[in-house]
Parts: C-alpha cells; sequence; structure tokens
C-alpha cells in the first residue's frame, strides 16, 4: 500500500496527462510558498514543478550552468515536452532563480495562464497586509481565467482540504515518534513526494487508507539510527533508501517538500486572503525569509522530540540562500550536540557510492 | 553631440581624466571619515547596494560598502586568500565572492594593504531590492558582529509598467520604520528636512551622472569602460552628500570638453560594444584589451543602476519609487527591450557577458537576453566566465583567444572589405 505513493510520484507525468484527458485544467507550481488552494478553489490541479535526474541539454541555452540543478532540470523537462500537459505555471518569487526562470520559461514556452507571485521577504503585520493584497490579485487573475468567481465558501472548502492534508501528514509523521514506528523514512517521503503531484483529495483518500491500516506503531519493525534530514529539496529516495541500508533512519525533516510545506493549518475561522496570507508568511520559514531563527528552532525542536542523534544536511548546490546558512546551521547544531552530516546535492549526476561512505561513517560515528 | 561625427578625430589618445585626481582627495577624504568615525560620533552603517543609503546620509552617518570593499581586495590581489579563508568557515565558493571575500577577511581580521579588516559596523542594513542574497549575508555579519541589522523588503513586481501603490506603500512603510530604527540606535533624531537635503543632493549626482552616461553616446566615445567604473564610487559610496555633486560637474565638464572636441578615449574607435555586467575586479585591464583592436565600450548596465532620480517634495514616496523600479528589477521583456533602446541609441556594434560565476540574479537570465538581441536585433555577442572578484581559475589566455575571435568577426561583419583584404 505504502509503495503506491512513490510510484504515483514516479508515474506523475502519466498521471496528469489521464486527468487532462479527462478534462481537468492542471498548473504547475514552484515553491511551498505558492497559496495553492487559491488555484485548488477554482477547480485546477496545482502540481509542484520538478526537475530530473536525467541529463541537462535544452536549457543549457537559457541558463548558465552554475545555476542550481534544480531549476536548470525543471527548464530542461519543460523543453523537452515532459509538462506538456500544463495550463499555467505560477511563480512565487522567493529566491533570485525563481524570479530569473520565469522570464526564461514564459519565453520559451508558451502556456495561457502565467503567474508571476511577489512574496515578501518578511513576516511583519505590513508584510502580510502586503501579501494579502497580492493573493487578492493572484485570485482575481485566476477568476478571469477560470471565469468562475471564487468565492468565501468556495476557498473555505480549499483551505480545508488542504489542512485535511496537513494533518494527514502530520498523522504520518507521528508514527515516527516512536521506537518502532512502522514507516520508514524512505517510505514517508514518498508519500510527502506523491502530494506535491496529485489532487489533494485523492492524495488524502490514500493516506485515510493507509493510517486505518497501519499495526500499532509500538510493535512494528525495529529502526535503526533516529536522524532528521533537512534542506531544500530533491527527489532523489534512493539517498533516504541509502540511509536505511546503513542503519540510519530519517524519522523526521526539514525540508521544502516535508514539513517545511506540510505543517501549519491556515486558521480557518478568519477572512481566508488573509488567512493564507499569515499561514505562509509565518509557517516555518524557508531560508528565503528573514529572521532565519525560527527555522532553526523548529529544527531543534523537532530534533529533540523525535529524539534523534545527529542531522543529515542535504543542500542544492548553486542554492544561495542554503549555502549562506549552512555554516550557522551547521554550528549550532553541533552546539545542541547533533552531530551534522553535510552533504551538497545536484539532481543530476548523483554519486550514491561516495554518499554511502559518508554515511557509513556518520552512522557508526553516531552508534 | 550629432556634430562630433563631423569633427575630425584626434588620433592620439587622451591622458588620464582630470578628474581622476579628484576622485583620488575623495577616497582619501573617505577612508578618514571613517577611521575617525567613532572619536566624531558618526554611526558607521554597512549597507548592501541598493539599500537606501540616503536614510544612512540623513542621520549624518558614514555608509560603508563590503561589496565595494572586496572589489579593493580583489585590485589588491588578497582576495583570492580572503575567499579561501570563508570557505574555511563552510562557505562555499559558489557563493558571492563580494560576500566571500568579506568573510574572509573579517574571521582573519585581515585588509587589503597588509593592515586589519574594516572596522566593526554601528548598524547593519540590507535590502533584497538587488538580490535575494544580500539579506542572507548581512544576518551571516550580524550573526558574527552581533549589532542591530535592518532589512528592508523589496518585493518583486515585474509585469507591471508602473510601481502598484501597495508595493510603494509597504516599501515606505519599512523606511518610516528605519527612521526610528536609526533613531533608536544611534541617539539621534530623525529630521525630515534633513532627509528632504539629503534626497536632493542624490537626486542631483544622478542627473549629472545620466548627463555623463548620455555623452557616451558620442562617436567616437569619450570616456573608457574603466573610469566609468572607477568614477562610480561616489555614487555608490557618497550620494546623499556634497561631495559627489561637485566631483560629477567636473566630470561631466570634462567628458563634455572632449566630446566637444571630438576626442574619444578609443584613437580610430572601430568597434562599440556594450558591457554586460559586472567588472571582474582582479583583472580591469582586460576592458583595455578591446581598445586595442579599437573596440569601445559604450555603455554598461551596473553603473546606471546607481543612479535614480527622486524627488525632495516626497522623500519617503520617490524613495519607494526609485528602489523598486530600478531597471534591473524588470521582467525580461522589459530588460530585452531596455537592452535593444540602449543598442540603438549607443549605435552599438556587439555586447559582450561577463558570465559572472558565482552571482545567479545577474548572470542567469544573460543567455536569453543575448538570445533576444540576436533573433531582434542581429547583435552578436561574447560570452565568457569569470568570477568578478575570485581570480581562481580565470584564464587570462583563453580569454583573450575569444576576444580575439569576437573582434574579428565583428570585423568581417562592419568591414568586409578590409577583412577580405587581409
Amino acid at each position: 500500500m505504502v509503495s503506491e505513493f512513490y510510484e504515483a510520484y514516479s508515474n506523475r507525468h502519466q498521471l496528469a496527462e489521464g486527468w487532462k484527458r479527462a478534462g481537468r485544467k492542471i498548473f504547475g507550481y514552484f515553491c511551498n510558498y505558492t497559496p495553492e488552494e487559491l488555484i485548488y478553489s477554482v477547480g485546477i490541479i496545482p502540481v509542484r514543478i520538478r526537475g530530473s535526474a536525467e541529463n541537462i541539454d535544452l536549457a543549457d541555452a537559457h541558463l548558465p550552468t552554475f545555476c542550481c540543478s534544480y531549476m536548470r532540470g525543471a527548464l530542461d523537462q519543460a523543453l523537452k515536452g515532459r509538462y506538456s500537459y500544463l495550463d499555467g505555471v505560477v511563480f512565487p518569487k522567493t529566491c533570485d532563480m525563481t524570479r530569473a526562470l520565469y522570464d526564461v520559461w514564459r519565453r520559451n514556452i508558451k502556456l495561457p495562464y502565467y503567474w508571476f507571485l511577489p512574496v515578501p521577504g518578511k513576516s511583519t503585520d505590513e508584510a502580510v497586509e502586503f501579501f494579502t493584497h497580492e493573493l487578492s490579485l493572484f485570485k482575481e487573475s485566476l477568476e478571469e481565467y477560470s471565469k468562475q468567481q471564487i468565492s468565501h465558501e468556495s476557498l473555505k472548502q480549499a483551505i480545508s482540504v488542504y489542512n485535511e492534508s496537513r494533518s494527514l501528514v502530520g498523522e504520518v509523521y507521528k508514527q515516527g515518534l516512536s521506537d518502532n514506528h512502522p514507516l520508514s523514512g524512505s517510505q514517508v517521503f514518498g508519500i510527502l513526494l506523491a502530494g506535491l503531484v496529485m489532487p489533494k483529495e485523492e492524495h488524502n483518500a490514500m493516506l485515510r487508507k493507509l493510517l486505518d491500516g497501519l499495526p500499532d506503531p509500538n510493535t512494528s519493525r525495529a529502526n535503526g539510527t533516529r536522524l532528521l534530514v533537512a534542506g531544500n529539496n530533491f527527489e532523489n529516495i534512493e539517498l533516504l533508501q541509502t540511509v536505511e541500508e546503513c542503519g540510519g533512519d530519517a524519522v523526521i525533516d526539514d525540508l521544502d517538500m516535508g514539513t517545511r510545506y506540510y505543517s501549519s493549518a491556515v486558521d480557518e475561522n478568519s477572512e481566508p486572503l488573509r488567512a493564507l496570507a499569515e499561514r505562509y508568511l509565518r509557517k516555518t520559514p524557508c531560508p528565503c525569509m528573514h529572521p532565519a531563527e525560527p527555522r532553526l528552532e523548529r529544527m531543534l525542536e523537532l530534533a529533540r522530540s523525535y529524539r534523534v542523534k545527529g542531522v543529515i544536511l542535504v543542500i542544492q548546490k548553486y542554492c544561495d540562500t542554503h549555502l549562506y546558512e549552512r555554516p550557522w546551521i551547521e554550528s549550532r547544531l553541533k552546539e545542541e550536540g547533533l552531530p551534522v552530516l553535510a552533504v551538497e546535492h545536484s539532481d543530476t549526476g548523483w554519486s550514491g557510492g561516495k554518499f554511502r561512505t559518508m554515511v557509513q561513517a556518520f552512522i557508526e560515528m553516531l552508534e | 553631440m550629432e556634430s562630433s561625427q563631423d569633427k575630425p578625430t584626434t588620433p592620439t589618445k587622451p591622458g588620464r581624466l582630470a578628474a581622476s585626481a579628484a576622485l583620488a582627495t575623495l577616497n582619501e577624504d573617505y577612508y578618514r571619515d571613517l577611521a575617525n568615525a567613532k572619536e566624531e560620533g558618526r554611526p558607521v552603517v554597512w549597507i548592501t547596494s541598493m539599500a537606501p543609503i540616503e536614510m544612512v546620509s540623513a542621520f549624518d552617518g558614514i555608509a560603508f560598502l563590503p561589496e565595494n570593499y572586496a572589489a579593493l581586495c580583489s585590485s589588491r590581489k588578497v582576495a583570492a586568500e580572503f575567499c579561501q579563508a570563508g570557505e574555511a568557515r563552510g562557505y562555499s565558493q559558489d557563493l558571492c565572492s563580494y560576500a566571500l571575500c568579506t568573510f574572509g577577511s573579517i574571521f582573519e581580521n585581515r585588509g587589503p594593504f597588509g593592515d586589519e579588516a574594516p572596522r566593526a559596523p554601528d548598524i547593519l542594513l540590507a535590502t533584497e531590492g538587488a538580490c535575494a542574497t544580500h539579506p542572507k549575508w548581512w544576518e551571516a555579519l550580524q550573526r558574527h558582529y552581533n549589532c542591530p541589522l535592518f532589512i528592508v523588503d523589496a518585493a518583486y513586481t515585474v509585469d507591471s509598467e508602473t510601481l502598484p501603490e501597495h508595493h510603494k506603500a509597504y516599501f515606505a512603510a519599512q523606511l518610516r520604520e528605519l527612521a526610528s530604527f536609526m533613531e533608536e540606535h544611534t541617539k539621534r533624531k530623525f529630521d525630515m528636512d534633513k532627509l528632504r537635503e539629503v534626497v536632493a543632493l542624490s537626486d542631483r549626482a544622478s542627473e549629472l551622472w545620466d548627463e555623463i552616461d548620455d555623452f557616451r553616446k558620442a562617436i567616437p566615445t569619450p570616456i573608457s569602460q574603466i573610469d566609468v567604473f572607477t568614477c562610480l564610487f561616489p555614487l555608490v559610496t557618497l550620494k546623499g552628500t556634497k561631495e559627489p555633486v561637485a566631483f560629477y560637474e567636473q566630470l561631466r565638464d570634462e567628458v563634455k570638453e572632449r566630446v566637444d572636441n571630438g576626442i574619444g578615449f578609443v584613437p580610430n574607435e572601430r568597434f562599440r560594444l556594450i558591457w554586460d555586467l559586472f567588472p571582474i575586479y582582479h583583472n580591469m585591464r582586460l576592458l583595455n584589451y578591446f581598445a586595442e583592436f579599437g573596440a569601445a565600450f559604450v555603455t554598461d548596465f551596473y553603473g546606471n543602476a546607481f543612479s535614480g532620480r527622486l524627488d525632495a517634495s516626497d522623500p519617503f514616496g520617490s524613495l519607494a519609487e526609485r528602489y523598486l523600479s530600478f531597471f534591473m528589477r524588470s521582467a525580461q521583456w522589459g530588460k530585452g527591450e531596455l537592452y535593444k533602446e540602449r543598442a540603438r541609441k549607443y549605435h552599438v556594434d556587439g555586447i559582450v557577458f561577463h558570465s559572472n560565476r558565482c552571482c545567479r540574479c545577474f548572470t542567469a537570465e544573460q543567455p536569453d537576453v543575448g538570445n533576444i538581441l540576436r533573433d531582434e536585433l542581429g547583435l552578436p555577442s561574447l560570452t565568457f566566465e569569470a568570477n568578478m572578484v575570485d581570480p581562481r581559475g580565470y584564464d587570462d589566455a583563453q580569454v583573450k583567444a575569444r576576444i580575439e575571435a569576437f573582434i574579428e568577426m565583428l570585423e568581417a561583419r562592419k568591414y568586409p572589405k578590409e577583412a577580405g583584404m587581409k
């Protein structure tokens, strides 16, 4: 049952083509700062745009090779026609690369809908007010595109589906609190990835079924050395499988498509646009936000409650915002008694053998 | 200016700019003021480029730009060591070399003249108006110096031709907050009249800079790209004070005189080029290599970013407008239009892209801007990789070979007869 999630992620393009044939509209989006609820509320399926482990060739005519493999790979996939089912793409301004990619994508791939969403870099009251205004412009443009009004009710409905997703994934994460939890880190990773590329109600239905069938967390498999995996985003499930083969287990994460995406519910009792603005600006921040401390604090809190023995930091090569925080995050974690294994990761050209050696040594050291 | 074409061109190379002497004095005064700041009770504020420096001048503070400092380190040939020292503390070699070099210098407490690192800041002021990495760099500085930090958030608006009101309002609200923050940390009162004066001086310096830039349209173009980069210092560091105004008046007069007399900095100017974007501080002389082939840079997309017109009757509003809508922030269609316009107005034969390995923000779109210029104007381009501050890995011979090949191609396009005779 649990393998179905990662299978869904692996087959994401075929799945999307199926929905497309069934008459659904599909929007691609970048980053966990896109308020998908708005897209979902007009019946459009939002799917996260990802790169690939495939060689990058077509994108090189448009982006320098010293840009991150995620953005280059995503553009390359699009230029190769892998995303031909998309009706539109939404780019939130979080880093310099998403901003640049908006331009490059738009120039080279013609689509009926594009939206650039200015996301503030702070979470003050003024920033929330600003973002609420931006969300109202985004809402209007979606209404115009879809030729339907986004009512209070339809938006609240979308918010409640997304909150349910957050709470169900929260249940999955909770399993990891136990020493003999039933799901491995790589299995959970498959669940997280599937949620990025499926309609949330379908993902929720799969999650409910999975959770109903889970054995008692205290009578399950014996687990390896408890670890927290942190960083930006990657889709390389092998990475976590290698950790498990080496006797480790990522019981919790601080990842862009992990806890930073699936945590923090939207307040269903206040005005929906403002509630969305607050949730997105005040969730656990990614390094594109200022200040940086809340992310570290959250990481330490998770490390404590999940009783992890060490942290694996996986950072996308050329990801400036993460690279600036890396020395500080590493030293603060170590000060708190958490050894860190930091690796730079590229979606393409992943060297599994080298990583295995590093992880083996790291886990031996922890034990 | 049109008439300059008809006048006989002087085949000799003009000498050094007379304004260089004034610039050297400004530089010395600035570093002396910086050294005496503590004694004189003036706050030293480390700012990013595109931060509202006018707010520093309004508090009689001294702005210090680590970017400018790293450029100095690079020209003094100490950047490689400093960058390595930054790496030794866990900062990636792929990061902005302005930052990496500054980190190395301050962690090791070493300066570019065998001296110490710059004095610690009293206040840190950053914006993400230029790039998203600036606030991250300033957060790291804040952790190192443990001093007050203010970040002015400059949200992007790429598709709108006019600045939306709520963007302006958000920025202006932060300027008001910054004024209180500066009051708290400098123990000085914020004075709106003083800000108006500063804003008027800043505007005047920008106006003069734009005039000078406009003279570069002349054929032959009057000043070198090295002069342009060098003369930027007051605009970058002293804006909002009186000194840049006097300096740029002098420079403007000198440039005008050259244009009036048909003096170009490249004798027998044969090719007119655009430089995009960052200087290569460890090898500024590369720009002169182009001159050996009669190629002159007649405009660039770096210097102008530091000039921005302001309105003293609405300081906060016009600062918001200036810092939110400077051209590097526009979407690609906007950039494409801008580059095309510049290419036409300055009678340009080609564009040179310095693909600055450590800067994704201003380099990521270069290939497509080149594609636009090629497809829509038939303008050829040369792209080569380097790192603006860090000389490691830079291959001068290879870059020069690329330049020669590019010039040959330009030659064949512009002067097919002569090229055929060779």
